[in-house]
């Protein structure tokens, strides 16, 4: 049969970011697809060369609009075991507290995304606007909505009184039977269950092949969190990642309904388990410059981020590189993309929640 | 929850049909920022000693001292709002405002990519501190 090369991106509705795929076509099959990044591509990791490394945290929760708490946690950590700063207790539960919160918000932005991507608009609003919930919660205590600043090297710098944690369970529980009844929509809509279920099955065994992390290898039933391994305050919290075995769009959208819940759950232990009372040290200044190399997981809203730092006792780091979830998870995308119909592309896509700034850099 | 059509959306977007709009009508109403928002660097000259220390720390470096002149400035659409300044400042000069920084339209930037009213000095008259000028006036706190 006639082979169509058809291009897919970089600039397509379902896409919010620039990624490019060349779909090898038999009449509505899709036979192969060609990814290509490098749209976006800004060469955060070349400024370590020149900005200093106390600086480069800032740097670094530009990565990403949406997980910018974690990267520039990830960032924090790295230099933190390098330069070994002992982390004060309350600064390191505060900082479990607001990656569990963006974990909830990147979840909200991307059901929604999704939703719009099916072409459910109503739904999509509503998923926007709980997540604009979240993001007042993210002015109200570290002073931003998306680039948060509230890391640094040894700590962070703000504080949250215990009557304002308290006041934020609170609204997160509200915000958790709202979303009840959203996830209600999104398990039993037949439209939605029609677009999403036995749409790109990927198996267990090939979600291990192709290295698949985060929800993306969750929905397929491989055990893999990195807040399993209990580092930054984890240990101390009853946890149990969320697996689903279907392997199917559906399984990846009800993986991440079911992180949003469990999200607003540690959220409520880390407040309960935190050491109580104000004015307790949140920063332990790091002193002199970074030696040695370190690598450092964390467990991002869309999978485990992988960074790599290397000091040679000067201000300026020698090397500082990023591997993002999304960058992880294209091979697997690809696995999904071939075989399937065409009309089902932008479905696949939008559920292994891509990041092309994170990819890029 | 009967639903006949099994549409679980039904109940809420009828519930939204004879609900308050969600969103504000955005310039005529605007929402005040939250206490500890930040938005701009505000300066006072009076207490300033010009240690130079905020221009060295800025990550943006969105800060221009000159001590010998007296001279304090920010280019506020450089500036970050990461807070590292307000940190370091033993003499408290600098605060910050929860306001966010106002919006420029283009005739307020200059044809060359100029951003004349984008800076903001304390001090004395930059086209005084230029280099090409043999000597300052004396310090004065313009503006």
């Amino acid at each position: 049969m006639k082979r169509t090369t058809m291009p897919f991106g970089p600039q397509h509705p379902v896409l919010p970011e620039p990624l490019v795929l060349d779909l090898i076509l038999e009449d509505e099959r899709v036979i192969d697809a060609i990814p290509t990044i490098g749209y976006i591509h800004r060469g955060l990791e070349m400024m370590v060369e020149r900005v200093e490394y106390t600086e480069m945290g800032f740097v670094a929760e530009r990565i990403c609009g949406i997980c910018s708490f974690m990267h520039g946690m990830g960032y924090c950590v790295s230099l933190e075991s390098i330069m070994n700063v002992e982390v004060p207790e309350r600064a390191r539960w505060l900082r479990v507290i607001w990656a569990e919160i963006s974990r909830v918000q990147s979840h909200l932005l991307w059901l929604g995304l999704g939703a719009d991507a099916f072409g459910f608009e109503n739904l999509f609003m509503h998923c926007w606007r709980m997540r604009e919930e979240i993001l007042d919660i993210f002015e109200k205590t570290t002073g931003g909505r998306i680039i948060h600043s509230v890391n640094r090297i040894g700590g962070v710098k703000r504080d949250v009184s215990d009557s304002e944690l308290a006041a934020i369970v609170v609204k997160l529980d509200e915000l958790g039977t709202a979303f009840d009844a959203t996830a209600r929509v999104f398990a039993k809509d037949p439209s939605i269950r029609h677009r999403m279920s036995g749409v790109g099955v990927l198996s267990a065994d090939d979600a291990r092949a192709v290295d698949a992390v985060g929800p993306m290898a969750r929905a397929s039933g491989v055990v893999m969190d990195t807040r399993l391994s209990g580092t930054y305050g984890y240990d101390r919290l009853d946890f149990e990642p969320v697996i689903e075995t279907a392997g199917d769009c559906l399984a990846r959208v009800v993986v991440r309904m079911r992180e949003v819940t469990q999200s607003i759950g540690l959220v409520r232990q880390a407040v309960d388990k935190m050491p109580k009372g104000d004015g307790m040290a949140l920063e332990t200044k790091p002193r002199g410059n970074p030696t040695g190399e370190v690598f450092t997981r964390l467990e991002q809203p869309r999978g485990e981020v992988l960074y790599y730092v290397k000091g040679n006792g000067t201000k300026n780091l020698e090397r500082f590189r990023a591997r993002t979830p999304t960058f992880a998870n294209i091979p697997a995308m690809i696995k999904l993309v071939k075989g399937c119909e065409l009309a089902d592309v932008p479905n696949i896509i939008l559920t292994i929640d891509p990041c092309i700034s994170c990819t890029e850099r | 929850m009967a639903n006949p059509f099994r549409l679980p959306m039904v109940p809420r977007a009828l519930r939204n049909l004879v609900s308050r709009p969600a969103t504000r009508r955005y310039p005529s109403e605007i929402r005040p920022r939250f206490d500890g928002a930040r938005g701009t660097i505000e300066f006072d000259v009076e207490t300033c000693n010009y240690c130079m220390l905020c221009m060295r720390r800025c990550p943006a470096a969105a800060i221009t001292v000159v001590r010998e002149e007296r001279m304090w400035s920010i280019e506020q659409l450089t500036c970050i709002a990461c807070n590292v300044c307000v940190e370091v400042c033993a003499k408290k000069s600098l605060t910050m405002s929860r306001d966010s920084k106002h919006v420029h339209v283009r005739s307020e930037v200059g044809p060359q990519g100029q951003r004349p009213g984008h800076e903001e000095w304390h001090g004395a008259d930059p086209a005084l501190t230029a280099p090409v000028k043999p000597a300052a006036e004396a310090p004065t706190s313009a503006s």
